[in-house]
């Protein structure tokens, strides 16, 4: 029980940085992100503007409902002074109809704001969305690979939808705070500046308070964030690997480790929550306080006769108003700072550096297929060389099989060829143009590709396999399939070419999934093409099928196979043996059995 | 709902304590319209200049006492979310976990992941803002309502017939609210079911040029979640111009009535100033409910999409009395299998015994059933008919756990975890020391290459183990498995992607490993130097013996043969 009561304050502190003077403010991360959060606030803006004309109708009708709101006490206030403690029933009846008016189109308005609000909030948001989309896709291969997919994906939802509920909410309610604030300061210097100034003496008071607090809050959110995507990526992780972590019965273990990670995010979400929930209660003592004061000396002015009753139900029932917006652009300060941070973690993926195209790269129309690799060397890390110095020319319509160890280079060849990667040095060139010049839209519309992992997409197999050239004709993706040798299994599936393939394809087999993934390239009919052979995996009647099927494909196409087998590498017009990184025999079967080198080591110790 | 209102049960305390604080912030609230009513009527009326100091010092010390409950407030209201979210949390992880494979199936990954980040997080705000303010709007209500009947019964009767109404309204809005607040939920699902994909397909998007297409797929999503949730916005916010409007008309009858009483001396001026101060409380109160009514519509809503998965029966636990130190020998007594939810049989009456320390092939067609039956040996999914019998035991009634340990299991979908190759390999087995880490991956043929690395053993690999091959992560994944001194070793054709010299090393060192092997292969090199070999096809066995003996009497063996057979001089390279 003394546990329960005590645990609240039993958090481990996080401990707030150092930096405080204004010197060393200028030289640390402190000065930059209040800078940020300008840019930030700015470029949301800059989504918003599209709706102008909107947003001015929304602006108006915050005016509006300010104003009308800022009535009514008034007229309250008047209706007690003049009709009640005087009674006057026709005076009354009057005033009262008049405040009816004032209602109903206060009520009105604000419906009306909300109402174009969300319209603006949620066409933004959706544009933010499109947008991230969009530039994800312009992302180069290689800032994907690096991230986690969790983490990524927790800023495009997370995140967004932190911004998605700000926009919501907060736009209305920080521009009626701010106007209300100036709309009651004003009456209620027009009524007693004396009682104004006692009302307007918690202001500091509530900016030293404030200052204290969101100074503490910005660390403790961001805190809060960082270990919400560790959780979050940890989350995407373990689901992935369910088959995994079951079979070798590690529930226990990841379970643990999931309540270590959750356990900080934790105590990080404690203290910013516990630090963002002081700022209502800050204003309510501050109003509260003010309150208390208008009451007391309200009372003794009015005891004198300075002031009236109704001025001191006015200023009353103003004193609140007056702080209620202070509060809320307080309370809408912690989901702004919140979704100001999100918003700013989904704006750095879009500002990431695209996959762009050398300034003066053109298209290339047409592909015949030789390809020359000029002493090119490539890491994927610093201090440590994927391939060095590689070096070979393949003339239109050659096979070219790549073999060699695992490890050796052979699909860093490929990720270099389709400028997934750019080469360290030296020069790829497809029909004696070097490809650095060349769009990489223009040369991947040239290129087919048949990977180790088929990816298929949650939809129908025709879907999937149109995915090869979104034009064509239903006789056309069924031509493909014939060729593909695909036809007749989709034929014997109940719904033929309309089955709906699960999330991964996982109704079908690796086998057939390779056949449909072929079937999408024999329909993209490409000039390049670049197979993984990852056969082994298929059951030999299939595979003959894709053998057959990839014959048909490679036909009169420069083709770079990963080979892993014989008669694959027996057929190739070269060969290209890399070790190490290094292109250690080139040649054609013949000449390397000639040469009696590594390849034929290789064909004698199988 | 209540399943997740139950993880607030430990924590009674705190919240008790949580809400009575409230409550003391609540009544200082209330009581100061009351003691200005008192500073007019008995002060400024009866011109007594000492009663509005009393009262107004009051005031202002009940405004400090107030603060203090209030800071103390955020305290436990942030202690009570923050625990009650991380068992939640915790809670529902560890269901996940605990799922069975044909569980799993019901829920897609990605909504669990949601169910998991973002509904979690939606509730636990929801817990905390319950504690800290949102309470107290309809306290307030009621709260203020006591307090006008206290100060002047005839003239808060006019607040007590608005109340029932309002509350109607909210009732009303709530469910309304609840139900298209879900459907929002469900189309954000699909915007990031269709992103997860893109960024798993990413170099297929790429080759194919096909990004234009995405953004279409990717619009039509978009444009449903748009639509969704403008309408659901937009009905909730009708409700506050409303409420306030039907307040407001309140506000204007006591004031008309109020005149009256005033007149007759059924009131005092300070009476309907106090009354009409509260009235506007309650009316400042109701500007919360708009957004009252969307959180908590959203609270319900992930509420029950956690509750979904709490409710899941937990997987078949039968915990074996005897605990079985399993030695190796393996027997499937015709087992038949069918997945759950679907009609064809993938295993029909299988049968067939290993003994410890031998090495079962399995050769057969993609859908013939081997990876299914692989799967039944762990305990991922039961078979419908039959038993698999380990060391005279049938695995049915044996402790999943204690099964899973001696198996050490290589699926053909390779799986790594981010983290250091250490940290991958030592997965399969905690304990293992650095010497045991480096002789698995030396078996596995990988240790090599490790070396090389810059940070060897320490090397980083990316989620999906981006920056090595698929040799490479194969052979780590061998690594991870034989790290655990398995008595079962299986390997679901895991060495497509190695070369074959490698292959060859690695069946060798496997020697060293007594534990009895089963191996998914499509080479008849690999499966010749198994002491057995079965052949599956459509789920039943066809052909049982070793390759010698299969080599005579199966027609299918020997048409897989031939087709391999012009290979056999090379094999793979």
């Amino acid at each position: 029980m003394f546990n329960q009561l005590t645990r609240p304050f039993r958090y481990k502190k996080i401990p707030l940085p150092t930096v405080t003077t204004s010197e060393q403010r200028t030289n640390g991360k402190v000065k930059s992100k209040p800078k940020d959060w300008k840019s930030t606030i700015k470029r949301i803006w800059s989504y918003l503007s599209v709706h102008k004309i909107y947003f001015f109708l929304v602006v108006l009708m915050i005016v509006l409902s300010s104003m009308l709101s800022l009535l009514g006490p008034f007229l309250v206030g008047m209706a007690i002074d003049e009709f009640i403690v005087h009674h006057n029933v026709s005076g009354l009846l009057q005033l009262l109809i008049f405040l009816l008016f004032i209602y109903i189109f206060y009520s009105l308005s604000i419906w009306l704001q909300n109402f174009w609000m969300v319209g603006i909030a949620q066409k933004t948001v959706y544009a933010i969305r499109m947008q991230l989309f969009k530039q994800l896709q312009k992302l180069p291969i290689s800032y994907l690979d690096k991230r986690q997919h969790g983490e990524l994906m927790s800023r495009l939802t997370n995140d967004m939808e932190n911004v998605s509920t700000t926009l919501n909410s907060s736009v209305i309610q920080i521009f009626s705070s701010i106007l209300m604030f100036i709309g009651i300061i004003a009456v209620m210097i027009y009524l007693s500046p004396l009682l104004t100034l006692i009302t307007v003496a918690v202001v500091p008071l509530m900016v030293i308070g404030m200052k204290w607090i969101t100074r503490r809050t910005s660390l403790f959110f961001k805190e809060q964030q960082k270990h919400l995507g560790e959780v979050n990526g940890y989350i995407e992780e373990t689901i992935a690997g369910q088959k995994i972590i079951k079979a070798f019965s590690k529930e226990e273990h990841v379970v643990s480790t999931f309540m270590g990670k959750s356990e900080s995010l934790k105590g990080a979400g404690f203290w910013a929550q516990t630090y963002s929930g002081f700022i209502p209660k800050l204003m309510n003592v501050l109003n509260n306080l003010s309150f208390a004061l208008i009451a007391g000396i309200g009372a003794i002015l009015a005891f004198n006769n300075m002031i009236t009753i109704g001025v001191i139900v006015i200023f009353a029932e103003y004193s609140r108003q007056f702080t209620r917006p202070l509060n809320d652009l307080a309370n809408q300060f912690n989901t702004l700072l919140s979704a100001v941070a999100g918003a700013e973690r989904v704006f750095e993926v879009m500002d990431e550096e695209e996959e762009r195209d050398a300034h003066d790269a053109h298209d290339l129309p047409e592909v015949r297929g030789d390809v020359t690799f000029e002493d090119v060397s490539f890491s994927y890390e610093k201090n440590q060389t994927t391939i060095s110095n590689v070096s070979f020319t393949i003339t239109e319509g050659e096979t070219v099989a790549l073999i060699g160890p695992t490890g050796a280079g052979k699909t860093t060849i490929i990720n270099l060829l389709t400028k997934f990667y750019e080469p360290v040095s030296g020069v790829i060139s497809i029909d004696g143009q070097n490809i650095k010049n060349i769009k990489n839209e223009s040369l991947r519309r040239h290129l087919g590709f048949v990977l180790q992992d088929t990816h298929l997409f949650q939809g129908t197999i025709r879907e999937n396999i149109r995915y090869g050239r979104l034009e064509a004709s239903d006789d056309e993706v069924e031509e493909a399939a014939k060729q593909a040798n695909a036809h007749t299994f989709i034929s014997s599936l109940p719904n033929g070419y309309d089955t709906v393939l699960d999330q991964d394809g996982s109704g079908i087999s690796q086998g057939q999934k390779q056949l449909l993934s072929i079937s999408r390239v024999m329909l993209a009919n490409p000039s390049l093409l670049i197979l993984d052979e990852a056969t082994s995996s298929i059951d030999t009647i299939t595979e003959i099928k894709i053998q057959e099927a990839l014959q048909r494909l490679m036909k009169g196409r420069t083709s770079f196979v990963i080979a892993h087998r014989l008669n694959t590498v027996k057929q190739a017009d070269q060969i290209l043996v890399l070790k190490n990184g290094q292109l250690f025999e080139k040649g054609n079967h013949e000449a390397l059995i000639k040469k009696k080198g590594y390849y034929y080591e290789m064909c004698q110790r199988s | 709902m209540l399943t997740v209102l139950q993880f607030l049960k430990p924590y009674k305390l705190p919240v008790a304590i949580a809400l009575i604080l409230m409550l003391i912030e609540l009544f200082v609230e209330l009581f100061h319209p009351f003691l200005l009513a008192k500073i007019i009527d008995d002060g400024i009326m009866q011109e007594d200049v000492s009663v509005i100091i009393r009262w107004g010092s009051l005031m202002v010390v009940l405004s400090l006492f107030a603060f203090v409950a209030g800071v103390v407030n955020s305290f436990y209201a942030a202690h009570v979310s923050q625990s009650s979210g991380f068992d939640i949390r915790s809670g529902l992880y560890r269901k996940v976990q605990l799922f069975s494979f044909s569980q799993l199936q019901k829920f897609e990954a990605s909504s669990l992941i949601t169910r998991l980040t973002n509904d979690v997080t939606q509730v636990q705000n929801t817990i905390f803002m319950s504690l800290r303010i949102m309470l107290r709007a309809p306290l307030l209500i009621v709260g203020g309502a006591l307090m006008a009947l206290f100060i002047n019964v005839k003239l808060a009767l006019i607040l007590i017939v608005a109340i029932p109404i309002i509350m109607l309204f909210l009732i009303w809005m709530m469910k309304k609210g609840g139900a298209l607040f879900s459907r929002v939920q469900a189309k954000l699902d699909r915007v990031n079911h269709v992103m997860r994909e893109n960024l798993t397909a990413m170099r297929l998007v790429k080759v194919y040029v096909r990004y234009k297409h995405e953004n279409k797929r990717f619009k039509k999503s978009n444009k449903a979640l748009m639509d969704q949730t403008v309408s659901a916005l937009r009905l909730m916010e009708v409700a506050m111009p409303a409420l306030l409007f039907l307040m407001n008309v309140g506000i204007m009858a006591i004031l008309w009535f109020g005149s009256f009483e005033v007149n007759s001396g059924g009131a005092q001026v300070g009476e309907v100033v106090a009354i009409v101060n509260y009235a506007t409380r309650i009316t400042s109160a109701l500007s919360v409910f708009s957004m009252i009514i969307i959180v908590f519509s959203r609270f319900k809503a992930s509420a029950e999409r956690i509750s979904d998965v709490l409710q899941e029966g937990d997987e078949p636990k039968s915990e074996a009395e005897i605990s079985p130190v399993v030695k190796g020998s393996l027997e499937f007594k015709g087992v038949t299998f069918t997945y759950p939810n679907k009609k064809t049989e993938v295993l029909k009456d299988v049968s067939f015994k290993v003994a410890e320390g031998e090495v079962l092939a399995i050769l057969g067609a993609t859908g013939s059933g081997k990876s299914t039956l692989f799967q039944l040996i762990p305990k991922l999914y039961e078979p419908s008919d039959g038993e698999i019998v380990v060391d005279n035991f049938n695995i049915e009634g044996m402790n999943s756990n204690q099964l899973r340990q001696q198996i050490g299991y290589v699926p053909q979908e390779v799986f790594l975890f981010s983290g250091t190759i250490k940290e991958n390999i030592q997965w399969g087995n905690g304990e293992a020391s650095m010497n045991e880490i480096i002789e698995a991956a030396k078996a596995a043929q990988i240790h090599d290459l490790i070396d090389e690395l810059p940070d060897r053993y320490e090397t980083r690999i990316g989620q999906k183990g981006v920056n090595l091959s698929g040799g490479q992560k194969q052979r780590l994944s061998i690594a991870r498995a034989l790290v655990r001194k398995p008595a079962f070793l299986l390997l679901d054709d895991c060495t497509s992607a190695l070369d074959v010299k490698t292959e060859q090393r690695f069946l060798e060192a496997l020697k060293h490993y007594s534990c009895t092997t089963l191996i998914i292969t499509q080479k008849i090199s690999s499966a010749k130097k198994a002491d057995n070999i079965i052949l599956l096809d459509e789920g039943e066995i066809v052909g049982k013996g070793h390759h010698d003996q299969l080599k005579e009497k199966s027609e299918l063996y020997q048409l897989i043969l031939r087709s391999q057979q012009r290979e056999e001089a090379f094999q793979d390279v």
